[in-house]
């Protein structure tokens, strides 16, 4: 079997997998955990409260919106490039349709799918510029901070030159894209339930533990 | 200083409060920045990062990855960030992205440091007195209940009938001080007695342990005392079969 087979086949099932499982994992451990060591959070568990938390920071109507109009839009609108472009490009729609499970969805129009990957490359820039720029967040930053988003760009900006085609001059990179593009898609879904990318799931559970907290004492965060 | 800490003390202290929330919170938080200007001790510090909430925490993620083996000068550090850059007021907590409750993380490090008998000493004293007397300022229940009997007269010359009940049983309200009352302000007591008094209220101060309203003990996570506190006053309220527990100003 030849690298590229290997990537496009068995690695595809262990990135899919690890993301699968781990994430099951990772939520079954925190339930069982609170279970044990955080019996408050379920005492007073209350969906009202939950819901109330989840609905305000999954849709941008929070205290953040308010005191930062600048970044927290630009936040929003990269998670939704994030989410959206992978799952509804017409290009893995189609691959979904020739997989063995024959799962078929609408895709998103092109032009957009371009403009959603562009825009999510230019937040994802400005982020890192951030990183390095801004006193404040270059003292909060880790080396794995630089590299998580750097891993999280990737996936796009190789399936953008791999679409338009841009790097076919190269030699290697023209001829190893799609290659690449695996590689990198297959390496944030193997780091999402293992690194601080799996906010993507423990965000739900931490807003909902600390929306409990507050609102047990009346407060509906 | 590089007196040596014992590192198992340290992980026994940590290991039974890392639930699901603490792991999650130490785990996830993706340094974005949207609590430093939340933070009063950031914005008064001419907004020094070194004050962001989230870069106080760190040592909690640092000392589990030294699995505990750190020095005395470590934990003095510590010691200056969570008592000296942090009053435990949750703000960040709800412009959090995430809602990290940072202020729970910094009472888990005053707690380890407590555990290692690293405590603000006037915080130490109070508490030592709590343990004591059940309350601040190491009043004797004699002194209390002596104190009210003085109140009740003093004020009673300028409002004629007015009574300071003590373990009235079955009344509405049970009211409770802050011990430097007592001790040193007695008037404030003779107010609020004259408050009631106007209002026609059913009230009663308890007799025994429970009369102090304050919980000290709790800002050095000491939970076995502040537990114990806070306990006195509910069992004072549940033997006078009080509707309500009132606290003082």
């Amino acid at each position: 079997m030849d690298l590229y087979s290997f990537v496009e086949g068995p690695l595809l099932w262990i990135a899919f997998l690890t993301f699968v499982i781990g994430t099951i994992l990772r939520i079954v451990l925190f339930v069982a955990t609170a279970r044990n060591m955080d019996k408050p959070m379920l005492q007073y568990f209350s969906w009202k409260y939950v819901l109330s938390t989840l609905g305000r920071w999954i849709l941008p109507i929070n205290k953040d919106m308010a005191k930062n109009p600048f970044f927290m839009p630009l936040v929003y609108l990269f998670h939704v490039c994030l989410i959206v472009v992978p799952i509804f490009l017409a290009g893995h729609v189609t691959l979904w349709e020739e997989s063995r499970f024959e799962w078929s969805w609408t895709a998103l129009p092109e032009a957009w799918a371009d403009w959603m990957t562009l825009i999510l490359i230019a937040i994802s820039i400005f982020f890192l510029l951030r990183r390095l720029i801004s006193a404040d967040i270059r003292l909060l930053s880790t080396l794995s901070d630089y590299l998580l988003i750097i891993v999280t760009a990737l996936p796009f900006v190789t399936g953008y030159f791999l679409t338009h085609g841009t790097l076919g001059s190269m030699a290697f990179l023209g001829d190893n894209m799609s290659l690449i593009h695996m590689l990198s898609g297959e390496l944030m879904l193997i780091l999402i339930p293992l690194t601080r990318l799996s906010h993507a799931f423990l965000f739900f559970f931490s807003r909902a533990a600390t929306g409990i907290e507050f609102g047990r004492r009346g407060y509906s965060m | 200083m590089t007196e040596s800490i014992n590192p198992q003390a340290v992980m026994d202290f940590l290991k039974p409060r890392m639930g699901a929330r603490f792991k999650t919170w130490v785990d996830i938080c993706t340094h974005c920045g949207m609590c430093a200007d939340t933070c009063h001790f950031y914005l008064a510090n001419g907004r020094n990062p070194r004050m962001i909430p989230a870069h106080k925490v760190r040592f909690l993620k640092d000392l589990l990855r030294k699995k505990g083996r750190v020095d005395r000068a470590y934990l003095d550090d510590v010691y200056k960030t969570v008592y000296y850059e942090c009053n435990v007021c949750k703000r960040c907590t709800l412009f959090c992205p995430f809602g990290i409750d940072i202020a729970y993380l910094i009472s888990i490090l005053r707690g380890l440091l407590t555990s290692q008998g690293i405590v603000p000493e006037g915080l130490a004293r109070s508490v030592a007195n709590y343990k004591a007397s059940g309350n601040q300022m190491a009043v004797t229940d004699e002194e209390w209940v002596e104190t009210l009997e003085w109140c009740e007269e003093e004020t009673a010359e300028e409002l004629v009938g007015l009574k300071i009940p003590i373990d009235k049983k079955g009344a509405r309200i049970m009211y409770t001080v802050n011990a430097r009352e007592p001790k040193f302000y007695p008037q404030d007591i003779m107010e609020a007695a004259k408050i009631f008094h106007v209002a026609g209220e059913d009230w009663t101060f308890p007799s025994g342990k429970g009369w102090d309203d304050t919980n000290l003990a709790m800002f050095i996570s000491d939970t076995e005392t502040s537990r114990m506190v806070a306990e006195n006053t509910f069992n004072r309220a549940e033997e006078l079969g009080v509707k309500q527990i009132a606290i003082t100003e």
